[in-house]
């Protein structure tokens, strides 16, 4: 308990500096700036942002990033209040009450209660990661090759699980991403693979580039399809502090979706996705009168609200203790800390104290501004909201181009957005859903690294996977979720979650 | 590419196949399966003991093209979705925009051509006009003032302020200014000049086009 305190004081120093507290402030406003942006989600606002984070140093330039990253999850709940378009599908499940009492004429208290809702879920996720931080670090060193191998294989297996679809075409995208993660260089031998002697690919797919190119690039082909019908609320925004009775209706549902939220982000292969449609399902379970969902329902928006925040922040668990990114957006993050020189591990917490604790002290700073950001700036969101998308995709399109550019200065980058565009607009087409292929691509470099290492530590055996304890038992995690997931009646209850 | 399935996919709604989506995602799969093992048709694979470059691919390509096998399979015995309807405006500007970009935001040669690096104040525009073609509902004046304000807004940002290595301005350019001056000081001076452009195009055309303006304030549609 002394040294959480001493670390989270040591963290909040850093995080409180003028430097520090302004590059958080920007992270926030920059990230909600564009996360309001219908058809923008997280992913594609941090590829696109990343390059201005690369004159900071790393501290600060991962604080900012943090903020970033709050701040598109945080408007993309505001676009869903406001416009009915939810921005990623973390805020689907706010947009069916949230829009509605938006309808009647609250929206400002959807906003605010979403905006209080998420900073508890913050703050107690804040003093979640601060606790377990140091233990799971512990955790991670006793972890070998064939433990980290399982660990991987355990969260591609959620990550199947929670994909929206078919789960056969879920593997398949998670097979056809480790497979894209092996095309560069083998790292052992140095032979190139699957590089069509292309030079510029010998390091490999860029990761930047592929999640540019899947979610920015693709988004904006498939939102040109649809014609678009932006269903901005025309009536007042209202009173934003939610009153006496609201508070009373929604501190159960916060403190649930909170609990709930923080627990599943810590799972690996994007739990965090979860959070909110489980928290909506409990409270419509649990409510005394369910039929209120979907006509506004103020529990609707505060537990799935508060469940997608602290699942947003504990994600950050598995990155910084094991190293391992359990999502696209933790991946980006990966790659800013390489890019200036911090390998996510273990290692970060007792190597570089000050990055670390402060970087989780930063998270609580950002949330208590994007409190302050947000409710007062509401008027300059509705605004932006009105900007048609004729004139905001040519805008994104060109961010995106400079984005990837400055990242390594390379034309055959932005070339490559455009091809993975294709290619995820020609996934959505077919029905594949482009996220668990991120995650395997993501994962897939780490994986081969520690299956060799493991492997030659067996002399090629394969049985040291089930034969190691801590491995075995992950490994059978993974199996027990698929014969669960597969399951015919457990099947039709998962795609009722996801289509409600 | 997919054109040829489509035709298929919406006749086979009354034949043997009941999810022609699953169909034209299989044949997707083993075609990208096919590839990756065509590629790593020469690399060892290696042992267990001793991993090849191969290996890994290998399998991964095998799995690939299983998992599109039994979709195909699935195809047939199951209720399925079928084909979305495809545009192509979409894609073909959006791409064209981006290469757009890519080939001139700096010196680029491909083959016998050779295009100079024109940098930012070209290629933003580009990206953004070319671009903003991909809606049918495309006009031109307004995304002209559109690139206009945009390209200086970037320049500023990420030439200026934050300094990242992005060329701004082609070579040609900065020998018209008189030599003393700084990068930085004919970045400004082109920025500004770009901002009067987008305010000139603004007023100058304002009144020609009023109605065709009024009548997208009040569609209803925002």
């Amino acid at each position: 308990m002394g040294d959480l305190l001493s670390n989270l004081s040591l963290g909040f120093g850093v995080a409180l500096s003028l430097q520090n507290l302004f590059l958080a402030f920007l992270g926030c406003l920059v990230g909600t700036l564009i996360g309001v942006l219908p058809g923008v989600g997280p992913i594609a606002t941090i590829a696109m942002l990343l390059p201005i984070t690369f004159g900071f140093d790393p501290t600060g330039a991962l604080i900012m990033l943090a903020g970033i990253y709050y701040g598109a999850q945080y408007g993309g709940s505001t676009t869903a209040i406001l416009v009915n378009i939810p921005g990623e599908a973390t805020s689907v499940v706010t947009a069916l009450d949230g829009h509605e009492m938006a309808r009647q004429g609250r929206a400002g208290v959807a906003l605010g209660i979403a905006a209080i809702g998420s900073f508890f879920a913050g703050t107690v996720a804040t003093l979640v990661i601060a606790a377990l931080g140091a233990p799971l670090t512990k955790l991670a060193l006793i972890f070998g090759p064939t433990e980290y191998f399982s660990l991987m294989v355990m969260g591609l297996v959620f990550a199947v699980v929670l994909a929206r679809g078919s789960i056969l075409k879920a593997i398949a995208m998670i097979l056809v991403g480790v497979l894209l993660s092996t095309v560069g260089l083998d790292l052992e031998t140095g032979e190139e693979r699957m590089t069509f002697g292309l030079p510029f690919l010998s390091d490999g797919i860029d990761f930047a580039v592929l999640a540019m190119g899947i979610f920015g690039i693709a988004e904006i082909m498939r939102n040109l399809d649809h014609t678009e019908h932006r269903d901005v609320v025309r009536q007042a925004i209202g009173r934003l502090l939610p009153n006496k009775e609201d508070f009373k209706q929604s501190y159960k549902p916060v403190m649930r979706g909170t609990l709930i939220g923080a627990i599943l982000g810590i799972l690996p292969g994007n739990g965090a996705v979860l959070g909110p449609f489980a928290s909506y399902t409990l409270e419509k379970k649990i409510a005394k009168d369910p039929r209120r969902f979907g006509r506004g329902a103020i529990e609707g928006v505060a537990g799935p609200e508060s469940a997608n925040n602290a699942g947003a922040q504990t994600s950050f668990i598995p990155l910084l203790t094991l190293g391992i990114p359990p999502n696209a957006v933790m991946a980006l993050m990966v790659g800013a800390m390489t890019i200036h020189g911090i390998i996510p591990g273990p290692q970060v917490m007792t190597k570089n104290p000050t990055l670390f604790w402060g970087m989780i002290a930063s998270m609580w700073v950002g949330n208590l501004m994007l409190l302050v950001i947000n409710l007062p700036m509401i008027g300059l969101w509705v605004r932006l909201l009105k900007v048609p998308y004729r004139l905001l995709f040519p805008a994104i399109l060109m961010f995106c181009c400079i984005g990837i550019y400055s990242i390594n200065s390379l034309p055959t980058d932005v070339m490559f957005i455009a091809l993975f565009g294709l290619v995820g607009y020609t996934l959505i087409k077919f029905g594949f859903e482009p996220a668990p292929m991120l995650l395997g691509f993501v994962l897939g470099k780490l994986m081969e690294e520690n299956l060799r290492r493991a492997l030659i530590l067996s002399r090629g055996s394969l049985e040291t996977f089930i034969e190691r304890p801590v491995s075995a038992g992950l490994l059978a995690v993974a199996a027990l979720l698929l014969i669960v997931a597969l399951l015919p009646s457990i099947r039709k209850g998962r795609d009722e979650v996801f289509t409600e | 590419m997919p054109t040829p399935h489509e035709g298929s996919g919406i006749s086979g709604r009354h034949g043997p196949v009941r999810a022609p989506q699953g169909i034209a995602g299989g044949i997707l799969l083993i075609a990208l399966a096919a590839l990756a093992l065509w590629l790593t048709r020469d690399l060892d694979q290696g042992t267990l003991n001793s991993m090849g470059p191969a290996m890994l691919p290998r399998w991964l390509a095998i799995g690939v093209g299983l998992s599109g096998l039994a979709l195909i399979a699935f195809a047939f015995t199951r209720e399925g979705e079928p084909l979305e309807r495809w545009s192509l405006r979409g894609p073909f500007f959006i791409i064209l925009a981006i290469l757009a970009f890519a080939v001139t935001i700096r010196p680029f040669s491909f083959g016998g051509i050779t295009i100079p690096g024109l940098g930012l104040l070209v290629a933003g525009p580009l990206a953004i006009i070319v671009g903003g073609y991909a809606s049918p509902e495309a006009r031109f004046r307004d995304l002209l003032i559109l690139a206009l304000s945009l390209t200086p807004f970037c320049m500023l940002l990420f030439g200026d302020l934050l300094n990242l290595p992005i060329p701004v301005f082609p070579q040609a350019l900065a020998e018209l200014f008189p030599a003393d001056w700084s990068q930085k000081a004919v970045m400004r001076v082109t920025a500004a000049v770009l901002v009067a452009g987008a305010f000139v195009v603004f007023f100058t055309t304002r009144g020609s086009r009023k109605t065709t303006i009024d009548v997208a304030d009040h569609s209803g549609r925002i």
